[in-house]
C-alpha cells in the first residue's frame, strides 16, 4: 500500500469512482480487474516513494492514465449509459436533473399520474446521481434531484415500515367478520383490531430486520445517498424492536383477554 | 499532432495497434500490468492514455487470448501476471502476419512512387 496525502487520497478515490462509473455495464471488460490494475499501476509508480505522495504527484500519474471515459470504445458502451450520458451532457449537463424535477412537478400538478411520474422522476434522479458518481459532484443540481429522491425514498420507507400496519388492519377487518374467530378471540373489536394490526406491524419489522441484517447494503443502495450510515447494527435494532413489540402486544392482548374480558364474562 | 485529420487518423491507428503491441509485449514471457505499460511507453506516440491498456488486457483475457497468474512479489503485494494462451499465440501470429502484409504493401507503395 502506498502512503498518500489526504488530498491525494481523495483525488484517487474520485478517480477510481470514475473508473467504476465508466466501466459499469461494459460486458467486454471486467471493471473490478481494471480497477485493481489501475491501483497496481499507481502503486508501481510510487514504489520508491519515501514520503506521502502529494496531490500534484498523483495527479501527474492520473493525467498519464487519462480519463476512463476514453478507455472504452463507443460501440462497447451499453445503450443505457450512452442515453444517460447524452441526456446529461451536451449543451448543458443538467438535463437529467431538469427531467427528474419536471416529472415530479408534473406528477403533483396532474395528481392521478403521480403514481407513474413519481417512480419515473425517482429513477431519473437516481440515474443522475449514479452518473455523477458522488453526491458532492452534483453541486447545485442537488436542488433539482433531491426533491425526487426525498419523496421517492419517503414513499419507499413508508411502505417498508407501515405496509405491515396496513396489512394488519385489513387482516383484522377480514378476521373479525368470521364468527369462529370472534368466538375464540373473545374480546372487544378495538382490542382485537389493535392487537392484530400491531402484531403484524411488529412481525413485518422483525422480518424486515432479518432481511436487512443479511443484506444491509440494500438500504444503502435503495436510499442512496441518505442512508450511507446504515449497517447490520441498525438491522439488529429493528429486529429487537419488532420482537419486543410483538411480545408486548401478546402480553397486553393476553392480559386483556384472560384477565379483564374473562372477569366481565364471569361477572356477567 | 497539429491537424484534426491527423489526430483522428492516429487515434484510429493506435486503437488496433495497441492490442497487437500488448500481445507482442507478453509473447514468450509473463508480465504484470504496470510492466506492460512501461514497455509500451517506450514506443513513441502509441500510448496517449496509459489507462487504455487495462481494459484491453481485460478484454483479451475474456476472449481467452491471455491468462493471468498471481505471483508473489518481493516489492509488495502479490502481482497478477499476464501471459499468452495457445489461442492467443495463434491469433497473434495471424495478426503479425496481417500487419507485416500491410506494412510491406505500404512500403512498396512508397517505393513505387520514388521509382
Amino acid at each position: 500500500m502506498i502512503n498518500l496525502s489526504d488530498s491525494a487520497k481523495k483525488c484517487l478515490d474520485k478517480y477510481l469512482q470514475q473508473v467504476r462509473n465508466h466501466l459499469r455495464g461494459c460486458k467486454t471488460v471486467d471493471a473490478d480487474e481494471v480497477e485493481r490494475n489501475v491501483i497496481e499501476h499507481i502503486e508501481g509508480e510510487f514504489e520508491s516513494a519515501t514520503a506521502a505522495v502529494s496531490f500534484e504527484e498523483l495527479d501527474t500519474v492520473l493525467q498519464r492514465l487519462g480519463s476512463p471515459r476514453q478507455w472504452i470504445p463507443e460501440e462497447e458502451i451499453p445503450w443505457w449509459r450512452k442515453t444517460i450520458f447524452r441526456l446529461r451532457t451536451g449543451p448543458e449537463d443538467w438535463r437529467l436533473a431538469y427531467i427528474s424535477f419536471g416529472l415530479l412537478i408534473l406528477g403533483f400538478i396532474i395528481l392521478p399520474s403521480f403514481i407513474v411520474l413519481l417512480p419515473a422522476s425517482f429513477i431519473v434522479a437516481r440515474a443522475a446521481l449514479s452518473e455523477a458518481g458522488n453526491s458532492s459532484e452534483l453541486k447545485a443540481q442537488k436542488w433539482l434531484i433531491y426533491p425526487s429522491l426525498i419523496v421517492g425514498c419517503s414513499v419507499i420507507a413508508f411502505i417498508l415500515f407501515f405496509g405491515g400496519t396496513v396489512l394488519g388492519a385489513c387482516l383484522a377487518e377480514v378476521l373479525w367478520d368470521l364468527t369462529w374467530v370472534r368466538r375464540i378471540a373473545h374480546m372487544g373489536t378495538v382490542v382485537f383490531a389493535a392487537g392484530v394490526t400491531v402484531s403484524v406491524t411488529a412481525l413485518s419489522w422483525f422480518i424486515l430486520g432479518v432481511v436487512l441484517c443479511k443484506w444491509p447494503g440494500l438500504v444503502r443502495n435503495i436510499f442512496k445517498p441518505f442512508a450511507n450510515w446504515f449497517n447490520r447494527k441498525h438491522a439488529i435494532i429493528l429486529i429487537c424492536v419488532g420482537f419486543a413489540l410483538l411480545v408486548l402486544t401478546f402480553a397486553v392482548v393476553g392480559y386483556l383477554r384472560y384477565v379483564i374480558f374473562s372477569h366481565y364474562l364471569t361477572a356477567g | 499532432m497539429d491537424h484534426p485529420f491527423l489526430d483522428n487518423w492516429a487515434t484510429q491507428l493506435r486503437k488496433g495497434m495497441l492490442e497487437l503491441c500488448i500481445l507482442n509485449a507478453i509473447r514468450g514471457t509473463s508480465l504484470y500490468g504496470y510492466d506492460i505499460v512501461r514497455k509500451l511507453r517506450n514506443i513513441e506516440g502509441l500510448v496517449i492514455s496509459e489507462g487504455t491498456i487495462y481494459p484491453i488486457l481485460s478484454r483479451l483475457k475474456r476472449e481467452g487470448f491471455v491468462q493471468t497468474t498471481i505471483k508473489e512479489s518481493t516489492e509488495g503485494p502479490p502481482r497478477k501476471y499476464y501471459e499468452l494462451t495457445a489461442k492467443g499465440e495463434q491469433i497473434l501470429s495471424q495478426m503479425n502476419g496481417y500487419w507485416q502484409d500491410i506494412k510491406a504493401g505500404t512500403d512498396a507503395l512508397g517505393r513505387e512512387e520514388k521509382s
